[in-house]
């Protein structure tokens, strides 16, 4: 597994759907169509879009479920379901009353052409500790930490520099082609 | 002074720490909640009955205005007009049952108020946590204006105005104005204000929040500032009234009271009352034009005002009933505010229960029939058929319901039998049951009181504070 470094499985960053801070949803939705229109077919496409600060640095990362969430009603309703839990209701009452709202709400599209108009920095996710990683890191250690933090994607670094994203995908792939290899050995 | 300052300060910190992770600081609050020189003001008063164990020890603490009954410590607190009333304390000998277990207490239990700062606090009831049979221990603890801490061991936490905790240990807790809360233990928690929460684990779980917006004009409390709203500015009207009840050291009772009843003498009484058998109205109630049926109760911080209860009434800590007409067996819950008016009487049906913390303030006429369970903020008609149920609807839940801003899940009989239960038993605790011989509560032990008056050095770097007293038989 050590023959793999970070720097080879990585996707840099200018082949990556990015956008600038203050972007809104849609914004992102159609860099990350882009992207992969521009990006290598028979590979997995790409699930998420880096937000870049005016100095081009990565300042987080709006994954497929963050959009999601960005559906969920807006009003005060939502903090007071939310703390449902907290007062000890069980997560099947939760869950019910969360339907309950969904179908008072409006439609899909009416909820879409709302969320669109939203701004990316309201539902990213700001890189935590964890989830930087070398360019010369071995594979073993991106798989460690990938584990270890329950990530999708880690961000490459070089000289404190992001340079790329390292996914999950693609680190699996490399560990089923060694699997595979270690198999034809014996 | 100096002393009063280095205290307060201390307790601030205290409390504080216990909050850091709710990341709350109370400093703000606590700044302007009551002037220092006011601790200086009043007299502290104990009662003195052949019911009750007379065991006080005060140290280091400021006590001004308050009143103590029962078995009571105080350590490095302060106390601000505040009731600690200790008539329900478990006695030595007791076998205090929770689950599978059966304890017998090996001593009476106290009331222990360490580091703590209580305003316009009652305190009440017994503990009911497990783990301290024999101690109802008040820790690290601010609680303003109105607040009930009723059978509720607390430690490290702030609660905010008109706030309840009832028959719930506390740790580390934020209970928001106007609060309710019944839970059996809780920690850690930020309950937000005006919110009524009642939880029996496995049983039923009762949730109903009422909005910021509506709350606000009833009672508000944000930092540098004490709290505000027509909650405050009512009791503010009426307190010339009980100043006299407080100056004067010996009162005739200003009405009849049959033999089996008891009216405190701290209690104000304005014209045309009259009170029935078996009728305990305690320390701090105010009545003025009242009709008090048999076995109807006016407990602390109690305002029942051109009413008639027509018996077997219990009204909670600090509720208050105006110009209403309400039947028998009716429950009106901690800090509910009842207002109808002059020419549009509130009436409510015989059987109901007024859930703790609910506001019914009419324009109109208002009938809520027989056997109703009401909750929330009710202003008409339409507001009342969307807070309130039937009891024998509410019992037919099983799984859960959604109503407004309430939300239940669990059994509804179990959530019915318990109050019934809870009202039965506060009836009976209350004398409310005696006939003659037989089933004795507060309304006939609580007749005979008298009361001693302790007071805080006047001058001097100690001012404000009281000497260590220890008052035993």
């Amino acid at each position: 597994m050590s023959d793999y470094l970070v720097k080879e499985l990585m996707v840099p960053l200018s082949e990556y759907a990015t956008v600038a801070e203050g972007s809104t949803l849609f914004d992102a939705v159609l860099a990350l169509e882009k992207a992969q229109e521009e990006f290598d077919h028979t590979k997995y496409k790409h699930r998420a879009v880096l937000i870049l600060d005016k100095d081009r640095q990565v300042i987080g990362k709006l994954g497929q479920l963050d959009v999601l969430r960005a559906l969920e009603p807006k009003d005060g309703n939502l903090d007071d379901i939310n703390e449902l839990s907290q007062y000890g209701f069980s997560s099947n009452f939760v869950r019910n009353v969360r339907k309950q709202r969904r179908l008072q709400a409006s439609s899909l599209q009416d909820i879409c052409s709302k969320a669109a108009k939203l701004k990316v920095e309201d539902f990213m996710q700001a890189p935590s500790e964890g989830e930087f990683i070398d360019q010369e890191a071995s594979l073993e250690i991106a798989v460690l930490q990938l584990v270890m933090g329950h990530h999708l994607s880690l961000l490459v670094t070089k000289a404190r520099k992001i340079v790329g994203i390292l996914r999950l995908t693609d680190v699996f792939a490399a560990v089923f082609h060694t699997m595979k290899e270690c198999e034809n050995t014996l | 002074m100096k002393e009063l300052e280095k205290l307060l300060d201390r307790i601030v910190q205290r409390i504080n720490i216990n909050l850091r992770e709710l990341d709350y600081d109370v400093s703000p609050f606590i700044k302007n909640l009551v002037p220092l020189s006011q601790m200086v003001k009043f007299y502290a008063f104990y009662g003195i009955t052949p019911h009750h164990p007379l065991n006080f020890e005060f140290r280091h603490s400021s006590l001004s205005g308050s009143y103590f009954l029962g078995k009571i410590r105080t350590s490095n607190s302060m106390l601000y007009k505040s009731d600690v009333r200790g008539d329900e304390l478990k006695h030595r000998g007791t076998v205090f049952r929770y689950q599978k277990f059966e304890i017998p207490l090996s001593r009476d239990e106290g009331i222990d108020i360490e580091d703590s700062f209580l305003v316009k606090t009652l305190v009440h009831n017994y503990s009911h946590d497990p783990e301290s049979l024999e101690k109802f221990f008040i820790k690290d603890t601010l609680s303003t204006h109105y607040a009930n801490i009723h059978g509720s061991p607390s430690d490290g936490c702030f609660l905010g105005p008109f706030a309840t905790v009832d028959l719930t240990t506390i740790r580390d807790c934020v209970i928001g104005a106007f609060s309710y809360v019944q839970a059996g233990e809780i920690g850690h928690l930020n309950v937000g204000p005006g919110t009524v929460w009642i939880r029996s684990p496995d049983q039923f779980n009762f949730l109903y929040r009422h909005s910021l917006r509506n709350l606000n004009p009833y009672i508000n409390f944000g930092a540098d500032r004490p709290p505000q709203g027509l909650f405050i500015d009512f009791v503010e009207d009426r307190k010339g009234d009980f100043q006299r009840v407080f100056d004067v050291v010996k009162l005739d009772p200003p009405v009849l009271v049959p033999r089996n009843a008891s009216l405190d003498r701290f209690a104000v009484i304005k014209p045309k009352i009259r009170i029935g058998e078996n009728v305990l109205v305690a320390q701090r109630a105010y009545l003025q034009n009242a009709w008090l049926g048999k076995g109807a109760n006016a407990q602390e911080n109690c305002y029942i005002i051109n009413s008639r209860l027509e018996g077997f009434n219990v009204t909670a800590h600090g509720a208050k009933i105006i110009e209403a007409d309400l039947g028998e067996n009716i429950f009106v819950g901690f800090n509910s505010f009842l207002r109808g008016r002059p020419k549009a009487r509130l009436s409510i049906g015989k059987d109901s229960i007024i859930m703790p913390h609910t506001i019914i303030d009419i324009k109109k006429p208002l009938a809520v029939p027989d056997g109703h369970l009401v909750w929330g903020l009710i202003t008409d008609a339409a507001s009342l058929q969307a807070n309130s149920m039937t009891l024998k609807d509410v019992s037919k839940i099983d799984g859960s319901l959604i109503k407004g801003n309430l939300s239940f899940e669990g059994r509804g009989a179990s959530f019915v039998s318990a109050f019934r239960d809870r009202i039965h038993h506060i009836l009976e605790a209350n004398g409310a049951f005696f006939n003659g011989t037989d089933n004795s509560g507060h309304a006939q032990k609580n007749q005979n009181i008298s009361f001693n008056t302790i007071q805080p050095y006047t001058d001097g770097e100690l001012e404000g504070l009281f000497p260590t007293i220890i008052i035993q038989p």
